[in-house]
């Protein structure tokens, strides 16, 4: 900012009367590749398109965490309290939030005060999966972009607040929404696009990843994931999705899942898009017997034109839900251009991110049950016996073998963003121990009804913790430290260059936590849950570090036996921004 | 018998006060004449105490007289605050540029504002009360004076905090922006659009917590796109408003095109026939976002 040298002479005083509006520069493409190596803003999701969420800022540190306070703190109102899963973003004094039922703020980073609020007129009968939550937006040129439960697309003006465009990603009424933050890429041929995926994966709709021109939200390629699919580029048909038929029977591709709802990173070295897809559809494995491609894989997209050039598949033939959308984070192993991806089945994956190759997998959760190990190429060892029964081959030809398998379907990871730090070397990976029952029922394809022919009920496997936040090696697997957290975790992670891990836990509280050993250095009782991920951005001297906290999403939801831990949990929904007292900061 | 002399006086003071009074209201007629930029609380026809208020909103420091030619049209009784029948005609005026219609006592005053192009300056549309109130119509002539029209609308209150109907339908979405229009060839040669699109055009005050949802903008076309009229609508337009305007499109022209956008960014095109006959109802609009 301009006026930041006004501001260092000013007295405390002359601070509090200050109205000075931020001044806005419009955010560039180049903003957002280099968001890593920028502390002074946060303009993508993950601190960086790479996702590492990691911040060099050192202001605030292992010796100075313990004075942080609150420098303000700001309701989302209404009676719309539910899941706040977002990640804010910050440009030019002013930070950009989602909130749940598809809303949107700007606020005023040195005051906490609104400049503008959006609220999507939501449909009656929107179909989200799990809680009405929103993981963000992105900012691009003078439009910040989200997308809403009634899968939509709106590109705001960033001023104003005001709607510039709006396009819809598909039809509600058949289970579509839209939760995740959009990425925006790079690209030669056409500009900055928007990289969006689709929700609605228990609907039986089928995944795909679509980019937009940023100016007026106009579709340059379409990706489906689900082989046999054709693509579309600039209006045109492309290419067909891998070869119909190879590895699904029948038709049942034609309704076959592998949603991509929880939106990609980018990596500017190789310029590939990342993105993961999800679950297989029905649940019911034994009615599609083969790897089931591209279900439960991580797809390498060129930004181009939208064909995919390398694919890793982490459960093929799921009979588990164990999702393939946990976000892939590049990062450099000893020279290796790497990616690192935490999956639901209870694995951390690295792989060789030019080319999708697998480097090593480990896992990253105890007593897994469905897979003895990886072999080679990080193909699961399956435990037979741990896939739930085939219902036709049960006496009434209803309900299949029970089986208890570990992890459970909301994942030793679910969708809450891992970080890595370049100091440490290391991945903080918010995971979760617990397992369930599951079984296995006839279905069929209805639009709009969930898809699943399956049936559970999730289990915590130790008595005190279902959370666990682990710091883990990618070059060997070895879990450096544990932090064990009662409640199941589902809030997103970030570390520092102070050699920090902040993270939020259901119970409320935001905490701090030394990289290196793992010890706890500092929490705060935001009021109600975190299931956002935290952010950090420096502003004339100092360092802020900001959550959304509000308690939902699926745990509360689907949680079974888990809801005891949670269940006198409240719901909020507080934007709380913390720094150090000026003289704690000026000490060290 | 006398007439009594102090009753005489002070008929005559009576008198002489009423011509000072006249006087006065020459002299600031020729003033307003001169430096037309006074409409004070005091000169408010109907008091209004929120005059101040909506003069700073509307005209800020543009001129502005009171002006009888400016008609606005009200029910003597209201039947229903969501749904109150409005007519704004400053037809009588030459050279009108923008029409704004605006209600004081409402929570969101402003109503509408036509931007008359080709149009004649004359909107009739029903509209939302929250309470009793002054129902105004301002038109801006070339010299740039605004002349107001004003008229008291007694009425029950509520209808800006009460949910739309659409909230009780879950299927409301699927006929939004949805409409049904027909021009009548007036017997100057403008023609009369009477229009009605489907929209819930929800406040953001019901006590719900509905979020406001309203068009914002019709622009209404000539058959070879000319813009003939556009529309600034505010949310205390009715639930799927109902417009009449007074359009002169092409004597040849067989179709008007409304263009609409709401303030969610949804687009809408619907195409009304101009049979002059019969009654047409459109095809479904081409929804942009699809």
């Amino acid at each position: 900012m301009k006026t930041w040298k006004w501001f260092a002479t000013a007295s405390a005083l002359a601070l509090s009367l200050t109205v000075a509006q931020p001044s806005l520069a419009d955010v560039s493409i180049d903003d957002i590749v280099k968001d890593a190596e920028t502390t002074g803003d946060v303009v993508s999701n993950g601190l960086g398109p790479q996702g590492q969420r990691y911040s060099a800022l050192k202001t605030v540190n292992t010796g100075n965490v313990a004075g942080l306070v609150p420098a303000w703190a700001m309701s989302l109102g209404g009676e719309k309290m539910r899941g706040q899963e977002t990640q804010p973003l910050v440009k030019d004094g002013v930070m950009y939030i989602t909130g749940s039922y598809s809303r949107a703020w700007a606020i005023d980073t040195k005051t906490g005060r609104e400049i503008w609020q959006y609220d999507a007129r939501l449909p009656e009968g929107i179909l989200p999966c799990c809680d009405v939550i929103n993981r963000g937006g992105a900012l691009i040129k003078d439009k910040f972009i989200f997308g809403t439960l009634d899968a939509k697309l709106v590109a705001l003006d960033a001023k104003t607040g005001k709607v510039v465009w709006t396009k819809k990603i598909d039809d509600f009424k058949a289970g579509y929404s839209y939760t995740a933050a959009p990425l925006v890429v790079p690209s030669e041929k056409h500009g900055p696009l928007i990289v969006t995926g689709v929700s609605g994966g228990e609907f039986g709709i089928v995944g795909r990843i679509e980019a937009r021109k940023a100016d007026d939200g106009e579709l340059v390629w379409s990706r489906p994931t689900i082989e046999g699919h054709m693509g579309t580029l600039n209006g045109k048909e492309s290419t067909m999705t891998g070869k119909k038929n190879a590895t699904w029977p029948g038709d049942l591709w034609q309704t076959g899942g592998g949603a991509t709802w929880l939106g990609g990173t980018y990596d500017p070295e190789t310029k590939l898009i990342f993105m993961g897809t999800g679950n297989p559809a029905p649940w019911n494995s034994h009615m599609r017997p083969g790897d089931n491609l591209y279900s439960c894989s991580r797809l390498a997209l060129d930004p181009e034109t939208g064909e995919i050039k390398w694919h890793f598949q982490t459960t093929p033939n799921d009979g588990w839900d164990f999702d393939g959308v946990n976000e892939v984070v590049s990062f450099d192993l000893n020279g290796t251009k790497a990616a690192a991806t935490a999956d639901r089945n209870g694995y951390f994956y690295v792989l060789n991110r030019e080319n999708g190759k697998f480097i090593g997998g480990y896992p990253f959760v105890k007593n897994i049950s469905w897979a003895k190990g990886l072999d080679k190429d990080g193909r699961p060892i399956y435990v037979p016996e741990n896939r739930p029964g085939n219902p036709t081959k049960s006496k009434d030809g209803k309900k299949g073998d029970s089986i208890f398998a570990v992890p459970s379907f909301l994942g030793g990871k679910n969708w809450m963003p891992i970080a890595y730090s370049k100091d440490t070397k290391l991945f903080y990976i918010p995971s979760n121990e617990w397992g369930m029952d599951l079984w296995n029922e006839p279905v069929t394809y209805k639009k709009g009804a969930a898809y699943l022919g399956a049936g559970f009920t999730i289990k915590p496997i130790f008595d005190d913790h279902i959370g666990s936040l682990k710091a883990m090696d990618p070059a060997t697997g070895e879990v450096k430290w544990e932090y064990k957290n009662r409640a199941p975790l589902w809030g997103g992670i970030l570390t520092t260059g102070g050699g920090l891990v902040f993270f939020g836990t259901p119970e409320g509280d935001l905490k701090a936590m030394d990289a290196a050993s793992g010890k706890e250095l500092w929490a705060f009782n935001t009021g109600s849950g975190i299931v956002g991920s935290p952010v950090t951005w420096e502003q004339d001297g100092e360092q802020f570090i900001s959550v959304v906290s509000g308690w939902g999403g699926a745990v509360p939801l689907w949680g079974g036996e888990v809801a005891k831990t949670v269940a006198h949990l409240n719901q909020g929904g507080m934007v709380w921004t913390f720094k150090l007292p000026k003289q704690t900061a000026q000490k060290n | 018998m006398n007439a009594d002399p102090q009753a005489s006086g002070a008929r005559a003071t009576a008198r002489l006060f009423g011509r000072v009074r006249a006087l006065v209201a020459a002299l600031s007629a020729l003033l307003l004449g001169a430096m037309p930029a006074s409409a004070a609380p005091g000169d408010d026809p109907l008091r209004s105490i929120m005059w101040t208020e909506m003069k700073a909103q509307f005209f800020a420091d543009e001129p502005v007289v009171f002006d009888e030619r400016v008609k606005v049209q009200v029910p003597r009784v209201v039947e229903d605050q969501a749904q109150v029948p409005i007519t704004a005609d400053a037809r009588a005026l030459d050279g009108v540029k923008k029409l704004v219609v605006f209600a004081d006592l409402n929570p969101i005053q402003h109503v509408a504002t036509l931007d008359v192009m080709k149009a004649s300056p004359f909107i009739a549309l029903r509209m939302k009360v929250e309470q009793a109130t002054p129902v105004r119509a301002a038109a801006q002539t070339a010299d740039g004076v605004w002349h107001i029209g004003s008229v008291f609308l007694d009425a029950a209150g509520g209808g800006c905090s009460a949910p739309a109907m659409a909230r009780k339908d879950a299927d409301w979405s699927q006929t939004l922006g949805h409409a049904q229009g027909k021009l009548y060839r007036e017997l100057d040669g403008s023609v009369r659009v009477r229009f009605r699109v489907r929209h819930p055009m929800d406040t953001g005050l019901a006590r719900d917590n509905t979020p406001s949802f309203f068009i914002e903008k019709l622009d209404l076309r000539s058959e070879q796109g000319e813009q003939l009229a556009t529309l600034d609508l505010r949310e205390p337009v009715s639930e799927d408003p109902t417009l009449t305007v007074l359009v002169r499109m092409p004597l040849n022209d067989s179709v008007l095109t409304i263009l609409g956008r709401d303030n969610q960014g949804e687009e809408y095109r619907s195409i009304i026939p101009a049979s002059w006959r019969q009654s047409a109802t459109s095809d479904p609009p081409a929804r942009n976002a699809e």
